[in-house]
């Protein structure tokens, strides 16, 4: 039943509308609401991911009734299946963390359920300017959802966001616009034959792909066109910060890699001059540049972002690769980052919460005063760094294996060097929190740490108690009080949060021996794509 | 801060912008308000056959307001307008679209295959509805965003920002 893939994207439209207006009249209703809508888009989802790995043809779609190449296509084919079904998974788990950490207004879940709209459509069309489109969507939403957070700081980083990303989505627009002068097309699949019927050395078509190319890598957030991020994850609430870092820059480079298969096509990688090293450039030195610069932040969260710029570089340049094994790689660690780097914002967010600690300093002795957030963060990050057999390792390893099949020994040696990179930034936190006593911790309860960031703990604090009654009260009350010996001035993560995470880090482990039964799954779709 | 009190010899309401009450414009603005609302409808209904369409015929509808605002007060025309209204013409434009493009599905059609529908020239029809659906939306943001705005901040709200 291929017909209920638009659904996918008007299912959570309809609950975002849904939201808005019931959430106007009864505040309460916001949250069960859009947690329904959002339970509804993985039952979905999670149907037509089935079905699409159980065919070998990708499902097709026509919007309409309007053939392609004229009309809308949306496709799932065993590629972006993996990716719409990462989207509809965090989607979940972070609205219910988001339940007790906020942020609780109705314009969050209506902004909410328009991103997963627009991430949805970003992952199953078959069409460019209707991936411009959703792109757009994706973009507004996000905006808005960083801009939630109560503090100048998350205006000032939105308002960033706005710009760059804008930049960002118009020189992708113009690129189509060049292809469309070449081809007279729209559709991916048509765009492809007549790309190569116009002929790979035109100067259109190689505008355009580089104007593609850089301008979701904006999206993306490659190192030079990286701007925006940082401020954007660091200001945004924790929720949000978990939200974006799992999928908007994950789907963004999903989005990369569909263009650069299904349009441009591997042909046109290899055959045209500079076009492999141009991305490969790109992508080595956003590795090396945000894994350094992670390693210079103070801040968890602008550290977590910094990595992401790094993990991304990685990516892409799995993508740019383009042998069996490096996709494969590719996409692995897609999922993988985007589980592991969700869930280290949602635990940096938790153990905040909990303990106030926002900085690298301020994690001395965390281990044991949040133990299991502490070492859900641990299994997080050294699976991040890539211990075996969590997901990261097998991820970076299927990446490194296809540069060294490729014969790209630089690439090869940047990966090998981004691991010790990563090792660095994780590694001193983990130390930290284990092998540190807590001064640091004593002198973060004691004294109040002044900064915006605390109050924001504060004010989320305030918010509890006539949230926890007016919602369900079963979620969790009565464990609350295991966590209640710390500090009282401090919040306690729900039951909800602390799970959401431990999930998170569950799944980072338990996702990399499950590799090896996906790979034969994604085979016969790399072998149409490549 | 030195000087609290502003001398550019204008009135300064509570909003802290000048608001002039001035007859030339409120009496043009009343004139011209009407066709201007018909205009935008006129653009909107434009949409299936010629240049025209849902989001500039949205956004002419929706400056009808702005001009209001701007002849006899923000507050007043803030006080004046329904909340509520705006969020319904919001949410009735989206829900225009989704029923539009939902509804093709048990009569057996495509997801917003406007043939499906019982209804001569029913492509025409469909889309006329779903621009109609754009323009309630976009002149619902308009209007909404534009009163959001004009709320401002208030100056003496401590940023919380951090060194």
């Amino acid at each position: 039943m291929s017909s209920l893939l638009p659904l996918l994207v008007a299912v959570p439209i309809a609950g975002a509308l849904l939201t808005l207006v019931v959430g106007y009249a009864a505040d309460r209703l916001g949250w069960p609401l859009a947690f329904a809508s959002s339970l509804l888009h993985v039952a979905l989802t999670g149907y037509l991911v089935v079905r699409a790995y159980a065919t070998p043809d990708p499902l097709r779609y026509t919007v309409g009734g309007f053939r392609p190449p004229f009309g809308i296509e949306l496709v799932v084919d065993g590629f972006n299946a993996a990716v719409v079904g990462l989207v509809a998974v965090v989607a979940v788990g972070v609205l219910v963390y988001a339940r007790r950490a906020g942020p609780h207004s109705v314009a969050f879940y209506t902004g909410y359920l328009l991103l997963v709209a627009g991430l949805s459509g970003m992952s199953i069309t078959g069409d460019m300017f209707n991936l411009y489109v959703f792109l757009e969507i994706t973009g507004l939403a996000a905006y808005a959802l960083v801009a939630t957070g109560d503090d100048g700081r998350s205006a000032v980083g939105a308002l960033k966001y706005l710009l760059v990303g804008t930049v960002g989505a118009s020189l992708f627009l113009a690129g189509i616009g060049y292809a469309f002068v070449a081809t007279g097309t729209l559709n991916m699949a048509d765009l492809a034959t007549k790309l190569g019927e116009v002929g790979y050395g035109s100067t259109l078509v190689r505008t355009s792909f580089a104007l593609v190319v850089v301008g979701l890598g904006v999206k993306t957030a490659l190192y030079p066109l990286h701007t925006w991020q940082p401020d954007a994850y660091a200001s945004a609430p924790d929720s949000v910060s978990g939200l974006i870092s799992a999928l908007v820059s994950t789907v963004s480079a999903y989005a990369l890699a569909r263009v650069i298969y299904s349009v441009y096509t591997v042909e046109f990688l290899s055959s045209v001059a500079y076009a492999r090293e141009f991305v490969l450039v790109l992508a080595g030195v956003s590795i090396v540049a945000g894994s350094l610069l992670a390693v210079m932040q103070t801040d968890i969260k602008r550290m977590l972002a910094y990595s992401s710029v790094s993990q991304f570089g990685l990516v892409v340049a799995a993508f740019a690769i383009a042998n069996e094994a490096a996709v494969t790689g590719g996409v692995v660690h897609l999922v993988g980052h985007a589980v592991m780097k969700g869930g280290l914002f949602l635990a940096a967010g938790a153990i905040a919460m909990r303990t106030g600690a926002r900085t690298v300093g301020e994690f001395d002795g965390l281990g044991s005063r949040t133990p299991l957030l502490g070492a859900a963060f641990a299994v997080l990050s050294l699976s991040m760094v890539g211990v075996p057999p969590a997901v990261g390792f097998v991820g970076k390893w299927y990446i490194a294996l296809g540069a060294i099949q490729s014969q790209l020994w630089p690439i090869a040696a940047v990966i090998l060097l981004s691991t010790l990179l990563t090792l660095a930034y994780f590694l001193r936190l983990v130390e930290r929190m284990y092998f540190r006593s807590g001064t640091g911790a004593a002198a973060g309860a004691d004294s109040p740490t002044g900064t915006g960031t605390a109050t924001v703990a504060d004010g989320g604090d305030d918010e509890d108690p006539t949230l926890g009654r007016d919602d369900t009260p079963t979620l969790g009350r009565d464990d609350d009080d295991a966590f209640a010996a710390d500090d009282e001035r401090f919040g306690r993560p729900s039951v909800g949060m602390v799970a959401v995470v431990v999930v998170a880090a569950l799944l980072a482990v338990v996702l990399g021996p499950l590799v090896s039964a996906f790979e034969p799954l994604l085979e016969p779709t790399l072998e149409t794509l490549l | 801060m030195s000087a609290d009190e502003p001398n550019d010899g204008l009135v300064h309401t509570e909003d802290r912008t000048p608001y002039v009450e001035s007859t030339i414009i409120m009496t043009t603005v009343r004139t011209v308000a009407p066709f201007i609302l018909t205009l935008g409808l006129f653009v909107m209904f434009h949409g299936a056959d010629s240049a025209g369409g849902g989001f500039q015929g949205g956004a002419i509808a929706g400056t009808v307001v702005l001009l209001l605002a701007f002849a006899f007060g923000i507050r007043a025309v803030r006080d004046w307008l329904n909340p509520a209204a705006v969020l319904g013409l919001v949410a009735a434009g989206v829900g225009t679209f989704l029923l539009v493009a939902v509804g093709s599905l048990p009569l057996s059609g495509e997801f917003l295959q406007y043939t499906a529908y019982p209804v001569p020239h029913a492509s025409k029809y469909g889309i006329e509805l779903v621009e109609l659906g754009i323009g309630a939306l976009v002149a619902g943001v308009i209007v909404g965003l534009f009163f959001l705005v004009a709320v401002g901040f208030d100056p003496g709200e401590p940023l919380e920002d951090e060194p």
